[in-house]
């Protein structure tokens, strides 16, 4: 078990970019796009078969061809202002039928990625993934930071549209979990004294159960990424994929009973930084309406 | 104090993730894999079971079960609890081991390395072969073919003279082909026999598969095993599905499709299967 390099790149105190799936795949949605915009070349992998079950075999006329496993990838690029390493995580290792990371494995994989930053030379890893809130999806999502130091709080600030976890209302003092992978490296980088910051584009509550990808928000987040890393992202890349899938969003809308859409557009005449929650005829609505995943997951207030 | 032990418990050796109680003296023996969960037709074990039976094999070795399989609780079938285990056998005269296991629910990668590191280390063995049901659409009137997957080209040819038809499929794998996976990597050839079961016989034992696999294992180590149970039992369960059928039309009907290359749908085969099983087991 471990990890497998195929070249050594030679990188100048990288970063490293990390990306899972997770509610609305905002997170790997995002880093999955600026890899394939800064063409990041692939240059290693984390052994999939202690973590997984493979996912497909192909047998052809009585021969075993192949067996297939979700892909756990490095990658590296060049951009002016920084260099960056990528990994990519097709799923999150769970233990039972759970759909996010946790227990030994997860930490495990974390370590790993770890790893592989810290013999590359990187000091800071960000991780991506989705913010449960009040935002209406017609809304611009916002992007909520989570960091490891308090220096990296400051920096935040300087972020496009992006505000810290306190600041988003119902947060507190800005508690909460962020479930799997994408919370666990943070944990295990601070332990390891690498700096650490999650950027989580925002999600409307009642989608946040509907196993529909939200790219609006990942949108958001490459954003932020192309500010961190000097480059411009062309954001159409994600219009046709956005485009879909707000179709059968504004669907959904569409169908809501009036009272129950007065009260959610209220939420766009709102400051987003005032607090509130769902009410019950909305969330009835809501759970009558989609399928929950089977699991609790993302980022949400304690 | 003294403790009395048995011979047995004098003999057990806990070695890392085995329990060995002892270890045969094999010349490159035949690894033969049964699973008894997700077993179509109850065919792995009825295949292994009766060779284990009538070769006089003997309990040789267990893989350490935790952290392998679920502790929340216990299966039970046929009213009696089942408690999950992959256990070794040896049948020394044949020189054939026997693996016969439950899926294991975790690590399945590091389980099935513990597999062949014992049939090649402890054991020498030097190919293997695992027992399935491939659940298919033919009636079970008619004769069925043993589909196979082999890891190693080479393997494949050496065993051409037994009628065995190589199966194609594109899908989410079986436990027996993630093992031919592993394999191969390790350079051990093996093959997968799955003999096709009529999906309304899935659910019962289907004895017809299981002679059909035996045949094959009789040929290939000169066995001479009298099949005459299966023979028997695939006769009475014919007879008790041709009596169905003269009972109830809509049975009679819904196999016949399937005799002429037909097929069912989705809630055809569930009435087929329902009225099928209810009859076998209700005169078992």
């Amino acid at each position: 078990m471990g990890i497998q390099f195929y070249q050594r790149p030679m990188l100048d105190h990288p970063i490293m970019i990390v990306g899972w799936p997770g509610i609305g795949n905002i997170g790997i949605i995002a880093i999955n796009t600026l890899k394939d915009i800064l063409k990041a070349e692939e240059f290693g992998e984390i052994e999939s078969w202690d973590f997984f079950y493979p996912r497909r075999v192909s047998i052809q006329e009585g021969m075993l061809a192949g067996l297939e496993f979700p892909t756990n990838k490095f990658y590296f690029c060049r951009p002016k202002k920084t260099d960056v390493v990528f990994f990519i995580g097709e799923e999150q290792p769970s233990e039972g039928e759970r759909m996010y990371a946790r227990g030994e494995k997860a930490y495990r994989m974390a370590n790993l990625v770890l790893d592989a930053a810290v013999e590359l030379g990187c000091q800071r890893v960000y991780t991506s993934g989705a913010c449960v809130s009040m935002v209406h999806h017609q809304m611009k999502p916002r992007v909520v930071a989570v960091t490891s130091t308090e220096r990296l709080r400051e920096e935040i600030q300087g972020y496009l549209n992006t505000i810290l976890m306190s600041e988003l209302a119902g947060r507190g003092e800005g508690e909460g979990t962020i479930t799997g992978l994408n919370g666990l490296l943070l944990a295990v980088a601070k332990k390891r004294g690498l700096e650490g910051l999650c950027l989580m584009g925002e999600i409307p509550d009642w989608l946040s159960g509907a196993l529909l990808p939200y790219p609006k928000a990942s949108k958001s987040v490459l954003e932020v990424f192309g500010g961190i890393l000097g480059v411009d992202i062309d954001l159409s890349i994600l219009e046709k994929l956005e485009k879909q899938i707000e179709e059968m969003i504004e669907g959904f809308y569409a169908k809501f009973p009036p009272e129950t859409k007065e009260e959610y557009d209220q939420r766009k005449l709102v400051s987003q930084a005032t607090s509130g929650t769902i009410t019950v005829q909305a969330q009835i609505y809501v759970d009558d309406h989609f399928k929950k995943g089977g699991d609790e997951g993302g980022e949400r207030p304690v | 104090m003294l403790t009395t032990i048995s011979k047995r418990e004098e003999t057990r050796v806990e070695k890392g993730p085995f329990e060995i109680h002892r270890v045969p003296r094999l010349e490159a023996p035949y690894l033969i894999v049964s699973w008894r969960v997700n077993d179509p037709g109850d065919v792995g074990s009825q295949v292994t079971d009766f060779l284990i039976e009538k070769l006089g094999g003997q309990e040789i070795a267990e893989i350490k079960p935790l952290g392998f399989f679920m502790f929340g609780g216990v299966r039970f079938k046929g009213d009696l609890v089942q408690v999950p285990e992959g256990k070794f056998w040896v049948c020394e005269k044949q020189s054939l081991l026997i693996f016969r296991s439950d899926e294991p629910a975790f690590e399945h990668h590091t389980f099935l390395n513990l597999i062949l590191d014992f049939a090649e280390s402890h054991c020498h063995a030097k190919e293997f072969y695992t027992v399935n049901g491939a659940i298919s659409s033919i009636p079970h009137s008619h004769s069925r073919r043993l589909l196979t997957v082999f890891n190693q080209s080479e393997f494949k040819t050496s065993l051409s003279e037994y009628g065995l038809e190589g199966m194609s499929w594109e899908g989410p794998p079986a436990i027996s082909s993630y093992l031919l996976w592993v394999a191969k990597r390790r350079e051990i050839p093996g093959v997968s026999l799955w003999p096709e079961i009529p999906f309304y016989l899935a659910a019962v034992q289907d004895a017809e598969a299981a002679k059909r696999v035996l045949s094959f294992l009789n040929h290939r180590f000169n066995l001479a095993l009298d099949l005459g149970r299966f023979e028997i039992g695939a006769m009475v369960q014919n007879e008790r599905i041709a009596q169905l059928r003269r009972e109830n039309a809509e049975t009679d009907q819904m196999v016949h499709r399937l005799e002429n290359g037909e097929s069912l749908n989705e809630e055809e085969q569930l009435k087929l299967t329902r009225d099928i099983y209810d009859v076998l087991k209700k005169e078992n």
